[in-house]
């Protein structure tokens, strides 16, 4: 699905990332993780074709039109209510008014938001305007999800409600992810595969654990498999060590 | 309307009748001289007269044709100079400095010269409202598309959409909001410029009543007249607050 190989990225003058190569393949769930300034958006972005590499290759072997992002923001247009936000990417595609409507008001529904179709993204609660992003992506019945810490600025109960909803149309539809998060325990639960990137500048790929968690998963009882504390003693040891050693060289 | 906002309308009213009844009573006791300050009675009377005389009509109808050239006019050249010098680099060099200078100025001081070039006719008052109203629109309009929300163009052009839908999606709707935002004050200024205009030289419209009205030291009638203005330019304001609140329902 993605395979990114050597890939160094740059801001000016300032290199970020240096010979990082990841994978994805089809149907597979995979998180880069890692402390800040590691370079794990400008992967995504590079991914996105948003940024351009300095050197290294990303081979996307799916057509752009295939794939789905997720940022941070959930950037709806403020003028469009929930319904017309849905139906935007949907009518870009070619794909007739009264048809993306009534596929707008399905993926509206299908995300718990049916009462919700005509309203502005002002009226909406932050869980709601995400669950309209992801419609919004999902309407477009993606193979690859990119997401960039999606969730992050939602409160707990609400991000556990969205992120649940994800992984189940994510396992239902057999959709690859790359996901960027600072959450070891959210990358954990959710992931096939986590890189964990190294203190930038000139990060690289540190470590890739493979996740053994049986799937289809649920957020709470994936956390009680064996495999779970082990591994993420081992991704928190991991990352601190970074972190430490960043500190050390005085670059974090 | 909700009770907070009639509670608010309610004291407002109330300070003005208050205010109102006070200047009449001074001016009916001589605590005021009614030569410079005539009691609101003599005002409303005045205006009156202005409408069963039906001197005003004239007047009226050369200020209104003024500033609403002068607005239209303003908005629509405001606008697509403003999409120019924000898109087009090449003409932003160019329309930019003239535009800063013009905002620098106080652009009334422009209305002899315009006497000078077009006359004392329409035309002169015009371009003083409309150099008022393009300068406005202009800045709103090439500060909209400066600062349009990044966000949503990256997040139209990942879901494919091309230049077309980020105009259509992003741009114009960003760039109605601008605009209707800075409407009540494109009123205010054309209406300026249409009167200060007819102040300078002209030989009908409020501006040029308003000068007779001083030069005869008619203190009841220049009342009257800014009276008038006023109800107009709070009438002009309540279109542009429907139309705001109509295509702006999304905030």
């Amino acid at each position: 699905m993605l395979k990114v190989s050597d890939l160094a990225l740059a801001y000016g003058e300032h290199p970020v990332l240096e010979g990082a190569s990841i994978a994805v393949d089809e149907g597979q769930f995979v998180s880069l993780v890692g402390p800040s300034g590691s370079g794990k958006s400008s992967i995504l972005r590079a991914v996105m074709g948003l940024q351009k590499p300095s050197a290294g290759t990303v081979d996307l072997r799916v057509p752009h039109r295939e794939v789905g992002i997720l940022f941070q923001d959930d950037a709806l247009l403020p003028w469009r209510t929930a319904r017309e936000n849905v139906m935007l990417g949907l009518r870009i595609r070619g794909i007739a008014e009264a048809q993306a409507a009534e596929q707008a008001c399905d993926w509206l529904a299908r995300l718990g938001l049916a009462d919700f179709t005509e309203r502005y993204p002002r009226t909406l609660s932050g869980g709601q305007r995400k669950r309209v992003a992801l419609a919004q992506v999902l309407a477009l019945a993606p193979k690859f999800l990119l997401m960039d810490e999606p969730f992050a600025s939602l409160d707990a109960i609400v991000r556990h409600r969205v992120t649940q909803d994800l992984l189940d149309l994510v396992e239902e539809e057999r959709l690859s992810v790359l996901l960027v998060t600072h959450d070891l325990e959210e990358a954990q639960v959710l992931s096939d595969v986590i890189y964990l990137l190294s203190q930038g500048p000139r990060a690289h790929i540190r470590h890739r654990y493979t996740v053994p968690i049986p799937r289809p998963r649920h957020l709470i009882k994936a956390r009680s498999d064996p495999s779970f504390a082990p591994l993420l003693e081992r991704l928190w040891r991991d990352l601190s060590a970074e972190v430490d050693a960043a500190h050390q060289s005085g670059t974090a | 309307m909700s009770r907070s906002l009639k509670h608010i309308a309610l004291r407002r009213l109330a300070v003005l009748v208050a205010f109102l009844a006070l200047w009449e009573l001074c001016a009916k006791f001589n605590l005021l001289n009614p030569f410079y300050f005539p009691p609101p009675s003599k005002v409303w009377l005045t205006v009156a007269s202005l409408f069963t005389e039906g001197n005003i009509w004239p007047h009226l109808e050369a200020t209104f044709s003024a500033a609403l050239f002068g607005l239209v006019l303003g908005i629509l050249i405001g606008i697509v100079a403003g999409i120019a010098g924000a898109l087009i680099p090449l003409l932003a060099e160019v329309i930019e400095p003239v535009m800063m200078l013009l905002n620098a100025i106080p652009r009334v001081i422009l209305a002899p010269l315009f006497v000078i070039w077009l006359g004392i006719g329409l035309a002169s008052k015009v371009a003083v409202a409309f150099v008022l109203v393009a300068v406005l629109m202009f800045f709103t309009v090439y500060t909209g598309i400066k600062e349009v929300d990044r966000r949503l163009i990256e997040r139209v052009t990942t879901l494919g959409g091309g230049n077309l839908v980020l105009l259509r999606e992003v741009y114009l709707p960003s760039l109605t909001a601008w605009v209707l935002g800075n409407l009540k004050v494109a009123v205010g200024f054309a209406f300026t410029g249409a009167c200060v205009g007819e102040f300078v030289a002209a030989s009908r419209g409020l501006g040029y009543l308003l000068s007779f009205a001083q030069s005869t030291y008619n203190a009841a009638l220049t009342l009257a007249l800014v009276l008038l203005i006023m109800i107009f330019v709070l009438v002009l304001f309540g279109v542009a607050g429907i139309l705001e609140k109509y295509f702006l329902r999304w905030r």
